[in-house]
């Protein structure tokens, strides 16, 4: 098993690496940053540009192979990611971001999961009773809302909560407002921000996992065994917990482990109505920005977020299924 | 052994429930489980369907209870509203007591106190009756303690132990551990046997438990669960459709169909003297394979009646020979046969059989079989169709990685020699994983072979092979599938079906035309009903449009894949009938694959036994049958159960023991050497030899070839 993890472990890094670098060529290729500067005005001169370009590593009048090993030794060697056009260093910007999303997404992947599975097991044993007929009715609902929509709407909400009590309940802002050194009066300030996106962000991924739970649980339900866990003297309930939900989980858990690359794209949609400084939202503004070092900055989180999942999602279904092994 | 039977129990069990082996001999023959007029009816798309209608029974200790009937007919539906197990759509009547207790009446958790103690279950398909996810000790345990809270740990598992030693699980100890995937189909049913018993039942319900097993597992395991109820005590219920198994196990037999019980006696009466002719038909319809084939097989006319539109009357009128109106208008009651003891029978015309003493032969018309085209002309006069040497056959092991490096190889196909002549039927038998179905996808390929060779009609099929000469060859050669579902696409009406290889041939519309009516004809279909769809006709049916369509290009040799095995006793033994016919009418031969040993016997005039990818034994059928060489062959034929409770008891069984050994095993000497029971009776030079030197096929009588050194020739 560990021998598993380290030579897969390994794998990825190779592969990882050959990643990043094809990013790094391609977006050299595609990109040009000396647009950025050229179009301004006054239109500053040919020497200062270069200047600026070379001092970011950016310059296309440098031979792409020299910029490479250049961007990829001060990353192995100092952890450091370079430049952005505007001069401003990727690293912290990324991981200020990340930060953003992390808070973000991980509530709302939590949520998500807990109230979904449960629904899904939860109407799959009242399978075509009212209350599974009432939720997938529901479900399916919130499955057609595009996320832009569902954002303004809990805006709109809030907004008309917010002017009904006369006081600032929710921000539609931000994440953050407070400044003071209260730990309390931070945490409340940051509920009342980040209420309203991670609602816009469960419910669609609530739904999912919802409807996903609940076809893994019914295709189990009604195996033959747990006929056999009933017939050794198990109640339905309890033949239903013990053997047919722990196989059902399975897929979900793989979902679970994958939806962790959901982190590095973030919430583009919520992010860009909520205001919030997020992943998605940066390498959007990355590419349009011709920002070399940040798109594959960006790149590179992502491949680590894409592969640990997928990592993850092997150790699980293993753990979980005797039937596979990791070897 | 009775010791290791006391009750594990120690709290919650009312006296009644306490018995100790004493007290378990003393309540033998008391009524334990009596089912009255219980009614079962589902409400579906298509209607009510009216599953069981009126069974009743009862069930004593020590006894076993054969409940037989095809598809349909509602038996399973009957054990499991005993168990409580139904849908919760189901509609169930009447009355089942349980040592004095009203089931019936019972909630889910008032169920759950009995299910697994007082009745336990054994189902039909191993494979899926254990949760993947928890080991062998993890579901034993939880059978154990979910009736007897507080069983200390170490309690439990000297008694999971106990029961996996007896029902034949070597190192019991260790393959607690073990998970399902780990176990064969044999074994994971052993463990569903030792599950079943593992809290003394007083009933037994087993839904087809050897259905899907092996001929020589299927063996072993009614040897267990007949050693279960010795042990136990237990009344058995015993549902299957295999008249064979039932003549060995039963006492008692009840008879099904259309949910309601048609005759009830005990095993002797039943297949000695049936009276309802419901009985007689399944009886006459099932081949022997312990006799050589005198007449035709007589197949009940129509189909299995559909539940959820019962005709008014007796549900088998449409289907019965002797079906007067009086069997159109009411349907008659299961009453006493007179002059026979504990015999009944529900049939309105049961003294006028009785009066004329019919037996099934006058009752059904035993058609005239087509005298074969080449029928006077020796074998050896007859043109060979395929002849294959030394056929090898294997697949890649490959490793899980990025590279898919191979690991090894699974030998499916390692030593196959045969040949098909003009107008004869050769069955390939064997367990499953013997290479049987590998073979014929090897012919069917028309590849040249890994090794060994194929010839087909005189021309070896190599790689040279000009394009013209394929298709020529593809046009001789078809294949029938098992499963008739699958095997035709259910978008395509049937005359598209069978039009599909005619228009590969290049034929015009007209010839098409007239070639579909002659085909439909030929496999005696209805010729107006080509608009319809495979999915509106039965499954004899359906496997009568795969026949016609294999037919429709005329070839000459047909490969016949487990073509009768998904069907109902009395549809396939119209289907047998059907492929006899044509073969004598258009002298094809076939190449047939069947687990069947009785349908094997019944149609094929040679037969060659396969274990392990070789062939170990060939030869004309009776001498395989009646005079088995080698010694697999001879466990295999004594594995089969015989549908006559007389022959059954007297029967001298070779039960093997254990599995078939992984086809990735390189094997240096005889492949059955692990298995074989002569080579425990060799000296120890003789074995070395078994272990050392493959047996080559050696022909030890005329025409009977067999791959034993030590053979013996009686």
């Amino acid at each position: 098993m560990l021998k598993y993890i380290i030579k897969r472990i390994v794998n990825y890094a190779v592969m990882l690496f050959v990643a990043v670098s094809m990013t790094y060529f391609l977006a050299s290729a595609f990109m040009d940053p000396r647009s950025n500067y050229m179009s301004r005005h006054p239109q500053p001169p040919v020497e200062s540009v270069n200047r600026s370009l070379d001092n970011a590593n950016i310059n296309d009048q440098t031979p792409i192979i020299i910029r490479y090993l250049h961007w990829l030794k001060n990353v192995v060697t100092k952890w450091d990611w370079g430049l952005a056009p505007d001069q401003s260093p990727v690293g912290p910007a990324v991981a200020s971001r990340i930060s953003a999303s992390v808070q973000l997404v991980t509530i709302a992947t939590v949520l998500s999961i807990l109230i979904g599975v449960s629904i899904g097991v939860y109407t799959a044993i009242r399978q075509y009773k009212w209350q599974d007929r009432a939720l997938n009715v529901v479900a399916t609902f919130f499955l057609v809302i595009p996320p832009a929509v569902l954002g303004l709407f809990v805006a709109f909400g809030a907004i008309a909560l917010n002017n009904a009590a006369g006081a600032r309940i929710f921000f539609v802002t931000g994440l953050h407002s407070y400044e003071g050194s209260n730990p309390w009066l931070w945490f409340v300030d940051f509920l009342q921000h980040i209420v309203l996106p991670t609602i816009v962000i469960t419910i669609p991924g609530a739904v999912s996992y919802h409807l996903t739970q609940r076809t893994y649980l019914l295709d189990t339900m009604n195996a033959d065994y747990v006929r056999t866990a009933r017939a050794k003297g198990l109640t339905l309930n309890q033949a239903i917990r013990k053997h047919a939900l722990r196989t059902s989980l399975i897929p979900t858990t793989v979902n679970i482990a994958f939806s962790i690359a959901s982190v590095f794209t973030g919430a583009v949609i919520t992010e860009t109505v909520f205001a919030i400084n997020g992943l998605g939202r940066y390498f959007v503004t990355t590419i349009n920005n011709n920002d070399i070092n940040g798109a594959t900055a960006i790149a590179a989180f992502g491949g680590v977020c894409t592969l640990a999942g997928a990592l993850l999602a092997d150790i699980l279904s293993a753990w979980l299924d005797p039937r596979i092994r990791l070897s | 052994m009775t010791m290791f039977f006391r009750k594990t129990k120690s709290t919650n069990n009312s006296a009644a429930q306490n018995q100790s082996p004493k007290r378990t001999a003393a309540a033998q023959g008391d009524v334990v489980l009596s089912v009255r007029d219980l009614h079962v009816s589902f409400a579906s798309e298509a209607g009510t369907v009216r599953a069981v209608r009126g069974m009743n029974f009862d069930l004593r200790r020590g006894e076993t209870l054969g409940i037989v009937g095809e598809s349909g007919s509602g038996k399973s539906v009957t054990s499991m509203s005993i168990m409580g197990l139904l849908d919760s759509n189901a509609k169930v009547t009447g009355s089942i007591t349980f040592r004095g207790e009203e089931l019936l009446t019972k909630t889910d958790a008032e169920m759950s106190k009995i299910r697994g103690d007082g009745i336990a279950m054994v189902f039909q398909d191993p494979l899926s009756a254990l949760t993947p996810v928890y080991s062998i000790g993890e579901q034993m345990k939880e059978a154990l303690v979910i009736h007897n809270p507080g069983m200390p740990e170490d309690e439990v598992e000297r008694r999971s132990i106990e029961l996996l030693e007896l029902v034949g699980i070597p190192n019991a100890k260790e393959r607690l551990k073990s998970y399902p995937h780990q176990f064969s189909g044999g074994m994971r049913q052993r463990v569903v046997i030792a599950m079943a018993i593992a809290n003394n039942p007083d009933v037994i319900i087993a839904d087809e438990p050897t259905t899907a097993l092996d001929v020589t597992i299927q063996a072993q395991v009614l040897d267990v669960l007949k050693k279960a109820q010795r042990e136990t005590g237990a009344a058995l219920i015993f549902i299957t459709h295999d008249l064979g198994v039932i003549a060995g196990v039963a006492d008692q037999i009840v008879v099904m169909y259309a949910g309601r019980p048609v005759e009830q006696a005990s095993v002797e009466d039943i297949f000695a003297h049936p009276v309802m002719p419901y009985t007689m038909g399944l009886l006459g319809a099932v081949p022997r394979p312990d006799r050589d084939k005198t007449d035709r097989l007589v197949p009940i006319p129509g189909s299995p009646v559909n539940l959820a539109a019962l005709p008014t009357g007796c549900p088998f009128a449409p289907r019965c020979p002797l079906a007067v109106d009086a069997c159109r208008a009411n349907e008659p009651n299961l009453e006493p046969v007179p002059g026979r003891n504990g015999q009944s029978a529900a049939c309105h015309r049961t003294r006028e059989i009785l009066d004329r003493g019919l037996t099934f032969r006058d009752v059904y018309e035993v058609g005239k079989g087509v005298a074969s085209k080449f029928a006077g002309v020796p074998r050896e006069r007859r043109a060979v169709v395929l002849d294959v040497q030394h056929l090898k056959k294997t697949f890649p092991l490959t490793s899980g990685g990025f590279l898919r490096r191979k690991i090894g190889e699974v030998h499916a196909v390692d030593d196959v020699t045969l040949d098909v002549r003009e107008g004869e039927t050769v069955a390939l038998v064997g367990e499953s994983g013997s290479g049987k179905s590998t073979t014929l996808l090897e012919i069917m390929n028309l590849q040249q072979p890994e090794s060994g060779s194929i010839t087909l009609f005189g021309q070896p099929v190599t790689k040279g092979l000009k394009r013209a000469q394929r298709r020529e060859l593809h046009h001789s050669v078809q294949y029938i599938f098992q499963d008739p579902m699958s095997s035709l696409d259910p978008r395509l009406p049937v005359y598209d079906v069978l039009a599909e290889p005619l228009k590969a041939l290049g034929w015009d519309r007209k010839r098409i035309n007239d070639r579909i009516g002659e085909l439909m004809e030929l496999v005696e279909l209805n010729p107006d009903q080509v608009d319809r769809f495979p999915t509106q006709f039965s499954g004899g049916q359906r496997q009568r449009i795969a026949i016609a369509r294999a037919l429709s290009v005329n070839p000459k040799l047909v490969l016949l894949d487990e073509p009768v095995s998904a069907l109902d006793v009395s549809i396939q033994a119209g289907v047998i009938n059907l492929l006899e016919d044509l073969q004598n009418k258009l002298g094809v031969a076939y190449l047939f694959v069947a687990h069947n040993l009785s349908v094997i016997r019944h149609i094929s005039s040679r037969v060659a036994v396969m274990y392990l990818g070789h062939i170990v034994e060939s030869g004309t059928t009776t001498e395989v049958f009646e005079h088995p060489l080698h010694p697999y062959t001879q466990a295999l034929m004594s594995a089969v159960p015989v549908p006559d409770p007389i022959a059954e008891r007297q029967r001298h069984r070779v039960v093997l023991q254990g599995e078939l050994p992984s086809p990735t095993e390189r094997i240096a000497g005889c492949p059955f050497a692990s298995r074989c029971p002569l080579r425990l009776t060799l000296s120890e030079e003789q074995r070395a030899m078994c272990d050392s030197q493959p047996p080559a096929l050696k022909q030890w009588q005329p025409d009977h070839v067999a791959a034993c050194h030590f053979a013996q020739v009686s």
